[in-house]
């Protein structure tokens, strides 16, 4: 079968020009990129040795990606150790059925941001099956209220200025909030509080995850996750089997290395779990759900990424640690932002929808799109080849594949 | 299971035009070549000119672009992908359609930058060679949009045509012919192992030969992404400058970070390649100066192209400022 792609072009090409002439994602992205180049300058300067820690840890991700099953099984022998439960899910539907079944129906589910849970689809899917989910990240949430995706990884809802985010509150809240940044803040902070010490279930992603332990290792500005994954009595981890590395050491130096090209000197917080809470003050008596969750789940995701580990052309695209820089440089993001993008975004984004979400359909009019100049991978603490990538899909979707 | 996915036409149209005709706008080797007349360059030598026909169709690209928009009034995205082969048939494009439209003074201007850059070249000292009618285009575009399997036997042609040069070393107007030469066709072709070289890096050698120039005020350096990352070429150009007298200023993101022009995307998305190309400008423009200056054929094209209507700002190749030199 041959599918027609002209007019998802069209479509695409005029999604582009509509985003080209927003002039919220001009000025957000505009502040946005000066700040990002600002601060990381700054930051690098304070921390020089993190380009040399970013060569170290490129070393570290290779040999993590080349033997992914090695460390997914011994990951999850160390999340069973430690009293948690560790599940493996081949693709997306089984991704879905396994939170379904811990969580069930009828539940308050409180939600970090996660890339993955927009790549599933997640807090959709546990709605439809009779939950109430909340996205407890500011921009999330905002982007919760007003049914959009993600307009960039890290900030979600960067094209969306005060003004329009006073208004969405003002109606879901039921009160006039101002637009005011610092009493926008607030309503939410309020809102959510209740949220968490009332949920049943508590969803993470991690940034990275050490094998031998069992650590995942969640990095977050906003204290949120620290909430989302502290007060309910369970705790389900979903992260990819890409954020695998083999030691707890090995976890810390992949952690510095991204908040750092994320703009982080250290971030507000770095989250470690590895099980359930547990206390022994009783007679020594190992007992479970002492302050934080009872239960502890990970579930371990693939849906594509072990294909792309074993092809040479595109393994290197798992070692993205999702810091954002390449986004900022890219001059086809700076004028649409996630625009350019089907779930992930900009040139890596368009490596990771043809693998794991949405295949070569939905990435061929972003691969297209691509100005192949080159300037991520100049950012990239990863020298993630990007145009490379982007060549051999150009020539995957004119010969077939 | 997907088996083939049917693309834009303008792929294949360009596709398709550089393996018939040896150019992706299917332009006649004489048409390319014309340039040349009264040089009397001859056809072998150490060292081969080579175009690539580029800065020679930079014209057409762009009254392609326009001509193909501006028969569906209704959206210039979706003439380009859907109604592309109403003005275009399988075959190539209807080059004498193309050709009246082009206006005398773009075409003149293009045209006759190769000739200028020769000149350059030859007040420096150099000796070359060119191939005239029979010189074919790099497939820089094959290679960019993924036609790899005729890539694989485009440039077996292509390199045909440099060996009966006799040529050791190729001097590249065009970065992106550069970066095929240097990187793709050593992986392609047999025993293909000339010297490859720009423009820019032979100017820089002999630059304490150049003439002052008269260029008054500042300029800024667009790096061409290519130049600038690929091959590393960004103090050449600098050097360059500071041996004919003219200033430079420095642009915001310069060097290997410096901002795509937007022209690599502009056959697909005309309108977002021409804002890209237009965010460029100002940035450019940030440097405090409005003289803006380049070298690569599709950077002018698409920096051009993104000045504002009125926009007094001035975009030139790098081989235009420095035969103004040559001429005094």
């Amino acid at each position: 079968m041959t599918v027609d792609l002209r007019k998802d072009f069209v479509t695409y090409a005029k999604s582009l020009n509509k985003a080209s002439e927003d002039p919220n994602i001009r000025t957000a992205i505009g502040r946005a990129v000066t700040s990002y180049r600002e601060t990381v300058a700054e930051t690098l300067e304070r921390f020089p040795h993190t380009p040399a820690l970013a060569l170290e840890v490129q070393e570290i991700k290779r040999q993590s990606i080349a033997n992914l099953d090695q460390l997914l099984e011994q990951a999850m022998a160390s999340v069973e150790r430690n009293k948690g439960k560790a599940f493996y899910a081949k693709d997306h539907e089984t991704a879905l059925e396994l939170a379904l079944s811990i969580i069930g129906t009828g539940k308050t589910v409180v939600k970090g941001k996660s890339m993955l849970g927009e790549e599933l689809h997640l807090r959709e899917y546990l709605e439809e099956k009779g939950n109430e989910v909340w996205e407890t990240d500011l921009g999330e949430f905002i982007l919760q209220l007003r049914k959009e995706r993600p307009m960039h990884i890290l900030s979600p809802s960067i094209h969306v200025p005060r003004e329009q985010v006073a208004e969405v509150f003002s109606k879901f809240f039921g009160k006039e909030v101002p637009p005011d940044i610092a009493e926008e803040v607030k309503v939410v902070r309020e809102f959510m509080r209740e949220k968490y010490f009332t949920a049943d279930v508590g969803i993470s992603g991690a940034n990275v995850v050490a094998a031998d332990t069992g650590a995942m290792v969640i990095i977050e500005n906003e204290g949120n996750v620290r909430l989302a994954t502290g007060a309910p009595p369970v705790h389900i981890v979903m992260v990819g089997i890409e954020k695998l590395v083999p030691t707890f050491q090995d976890a810390m130096k992949v952690a510095e290395v991204t908040w750092r090209y994320a703009q982080y000197g250290v971030p507000g917080y770095v989250n470690i779990v590895s099980g359930p809470s547990k206390t022994g003050d009783i007679e020594k008596v190992t007992t479970y759900g002492a302050h934080g969750p009872k239960e502890f789940y990970v579930i371990f995701v693939d849906n594509g990424r072990s294909d792309m580990a074993k092809d040479e052309k595109f393994s290197q695209a798992l070692h993205c640690l999702r810091c954002g820089g390449c986004m900022y440089e890219c001059p086809v993001f700076q004028v649409t932002a996630g625009h350019f993008g089907h779930i992930y975004m900009g040139g890596i984004g368009t490596i990771w929808t043809a693998f794991v979400s949405g295949g070569m359909e939905k990435a061929a009019p972003l691969i297209h799109s691509c100005l192949r100049c080159g300037r991520c991978v100049e950012r990239c603490p990863m020298s993630i080849e990007v145009p490379a990538m982007v060549g051999e899909l150009r020539k995957r979707v004119i010969y077939g594949e | 299971m997907v088996e083939g996915m049917k693309m834009p036409a303008v792929l294949d149209i360009l596709s398709d035009n550089i393996i018939k005709y040896g150019n992706p706008l299917a332009l006649k080797g004489p048409q390319v070549a014309a340039w040349a007349k009264g040089l009397d360059l001859p056809v072998k030598g150490d060292l081969l000119f080579y175009t690539g026909g580029e800065y020679q169709l930079l014209p057409f690209i762009d009254t392609l672009v326009k001509t193909i928009t501006h028969i569906d009034t209704g959206s210039k995205a979706f003439s380009m992908m859907m109604g592309v082969r109403k003005v275009i048939n399988k075959t190539g494009i209807n080059a004498e359609k193309i050709y009246a439209s082009v206006l005398a003074k773009d075409k003149d201007r293009y045209n006759s930058i190769c000739f200028k850059a020769a000149k350059v070249l030859q007040g420096l000292g150099y000796e070359f060679c060119y191939s005239g009618n029979e010189e074919l285009y790099s497939g820089a575009l094959l290679y960019e949009l993924g036609y790899m399997e005729d890539m694989k036997d485009y440039v077996q042609k292509v390199a045909g045509v440099i060996k009966e040069s006799g040529a050791k070393t190729i001097v590249c107007l065009s970065p992106h012919a550069a970066e095929v030469f240097k990187f793709v066709y050593p992986k392609l072709v047999e025993g293909f192992d000339l010297e490859i070289r720009t423009f820019v890096e032979l100017v820089w050698e002999r630059r304490d030969k150049l003439a002052k120039s008269q260029t008054t005020g500042a300029v800024v350096i667009h790096d061409s992404c290519r130049l600038a990352r690929e091959l590393g070429i960004h103090q050449e150009l600098r050097d360059i400058l500071e041996s004919v007298g003219v200033e430079v200023k420095e642009a915001p993101q310069n060097r290997e970070w410096t901002s795509c022009c937007g022209g690599p995307i502009k056959m697909l998305f005309p309108e977002l390649s021409h804002v890209i190309g237009s965010r460029r400008v100002d940035e450019l423009k940030a440097s405090g100066t409005d003289h803006i200056l380049t070298s690569c054929p599709y950077c002018l094209s698409a920096l051009e192209g993104g000045l504002a209507k009125n926009d007094p700002a001035i975009v030139e190749d790098l081989i235009e400022l420095l035969y103004r030199g040559v001429k005094a």
